[in-house]
């Protein structure tokens, strides 16, 4: 099995060190290597038909701020020079126009190449195109890592919870604003708050994806397409952030027992993302940077997960999960 | 539903249990029972019993089992159910404001109880919060009381924060 790593970041490294780590065990479970074919990140490229070792190619990108040595104008082109079986596209989201990660995707699926993607851009703006091409093509498309990170959602929906009817999802999907207001909830004003998390490396330099509540629109619009069957886009989303909560605010549902989350809500006809009250001890009161969703489903009522929505390793092992059932498809 | 219907019963050995275990029989719940012998007419005791049924075909046959068995159904009534939610709002907001607001709500649905809680004007910026606490009689209600309060926060730029 071929794998093409589109994207080299955080992801992209966390999910190389992960097929390093399991090489044994996909070696044993598929009798076949899973090589890593090709990588690129932003500005360079590597290509080997025979595989990269996949701690080489974290440990070059660390000292050298390059995945390999060649550089490219157009990703796509360097798409065609690689033998690969599946796209692992991580490159870094554009919610307004999918980006490069959305030609990637497109590209991969229209050669008849099978994708795995964390991805919210390309799934938030052009879902139906995508999913329509890899039926098509007898493409398998996979984005478990997309929404929650480690915290499996989509596929837990989709696969386990088979014949329930899921008649609501409501969530914490973005553990940035999570840390915030839970930071708030301890007296910090907001500003203080923003700044210690991107101090610890939670939030980005420019924190509008996160805070303006755009980061939980995309995992919304994402949970709807394919978990709901609808067909909408991250336009659709109704959305608050959280800039307007004040800490009189946060004071005020404390003196009623309740903490102030940034809740994303789907369901057949709502498709919203904003702050929303939450009594003490709710499964969705959680505090710190965890995402944890809550499915309301007709035979086995709420059911409640939580995990890491964000970091290397966590998200890589969502989109190794995706690996594993692609491969156990094939195999079948 | 709930129903809370008053019954009168002959005063004698087994009427009690006579009158309780038709509720059963149509897969009702109950949820209580309150057994008057201080109040007797005609030599039937009145009961007193608060019980949920699926929907009004079971209470429609319910009641046909009671005549059946003798027993007078003096009243029969729904029992409501409340249904709270709370809403926080952010904004250039003062009393006057918060009280047009409920008023406008009040006149769309019937709401059992409101509570309103405000901060101080806050130090760090002009914006004030309110905490207002509603009870309506069915989720309809408190489904357009969500709306009406969007609505009318997003007209005056209000942040509006709901409970889950």
């Amino acid at each position: 099995m071929r794998i093409f790593i589109c994207g080299f970041g955080t992801v992209g490294q966390g999910f190389a060190e992960v097929i390093a780590k399991r090489r044994e065990f996909l070696e044993d479970r598929y009798g076949c290597p899973v090589l890593i074919t090709g990588a690129m990140d932003s500005r360079t490229y590597v290509i080997d038909r025979d595989g990269l070792d996949p701690i080489a190619l974290v440990d070059r990108k660390r000292v050298t701020g390059r995945v390999g040595e060649d550089e490219y104008s157009d990703s796509v082109a360097v798409l065609d020079q690689a033998a690969y079986d599946i796209l692992v596209e991580v490159s870094p989201t554009d919610v307004k126009t999918g980006g490069a990660g959305l030609r990637n995707i497109t590209h991969a699926l229209e050669n008849g190449k099978d994708v795995i993607t964390v991805n919210k851009g390309p799934l938030a703006l052009k879902f139906h195109d995508l999913i329509t091409l890899a039926r098509r093509n007898k493409c398998k498309f996979r984005f478990e890592g997309s929404v929650g990170g480690a915290m499996p959602i989509i596929n837990l929906c989709r696969e386990n919870l088979r014949g329930e009817k899921i008649e609501s999802i409501r969530g914490i999907f973005n553990g940035t604003c999570n840390f915030i207001l839970s930071k708030m909830d301890k007296g910090q004003p907001f500003d203080q708050a923003l700044k210690e998390a991107q101090q610890m490396g939670y939030a980005e330099t420019d924190p509008t994806n996160d805070i303006e509540g755009y980061d939980s629109a995309c995992k919304v619009a994402i949970l709807a397409n394919s978990v709901f069957g609808r067909n909408v886009t991250f336009d659709d989303v109704r959305i608050t952030g959280i800039t307007g909560i004040t800490d009189e605010a946060i004071a005020l549902a404390a003196s009623r027992n309740m903490v102030i989350r940034l809740i994303g809500e789907v369901s057949e006809n709502k498709l919203e993302v904003g702050p929303r009250l939450v009594p003490k001890g709710h499964p969705l009161s959680i505090s710190g940077t965890l995402n944890t969703a809550q499915i309301i489903s007709d035979l086995a009522g709420p059911i409640t997960v939580s995990g890491r929505g964000a970091g290397r390793i966590e998200t890589a092992s969502a989109i190794l999960s995706d690996l594993i059932s692609i491969m156990d498809e094939r195999t079948e | 539903m709930i129903v809370n219907a008053e019954l009168f019963v002959k005063d004698l050995p087994g009427q009690l249990v006579g009158s309780i275990e038709p509720i059963s029989l149509i897969d009702g719940n109950i949820m209580g029972v309150m057994h008057d012998r201080e109040r007797i007419v005609n030599h039937r005791i009145c009961v007193n019993i608060t019980f949920e049924v699926e929907g009004q075909s079971q209470l429609e046959a319910l009641k046909k089992i009671w005549k059946s068995k003798d027993i007078i159904i003096s009243k029969l009534g729904s029992v409501y159910q409340t249904y709270t939610m709370d809403y926080l709002l952010i904004g250039d907001i003062d009393a006057r404001y918060i009280e047009e607001l409920i008023n406008k709500a009040n006149s769309l649905v019937t709401m059992d109880a409101v509570d309103v809680r405000y901060s101080s004007k806050a130090n760090t910026s002009s914006k004030r919060t309110g905490l207002i606490s509603v009870k309506t009689r069915s989720e309809e209600d408190l489904e357009k009381l969500d709306r009406f309060m969007d609505e009318e926060c997003r007209k005056t730029n209000t942040i509006y924060v709901r409970g889950v």
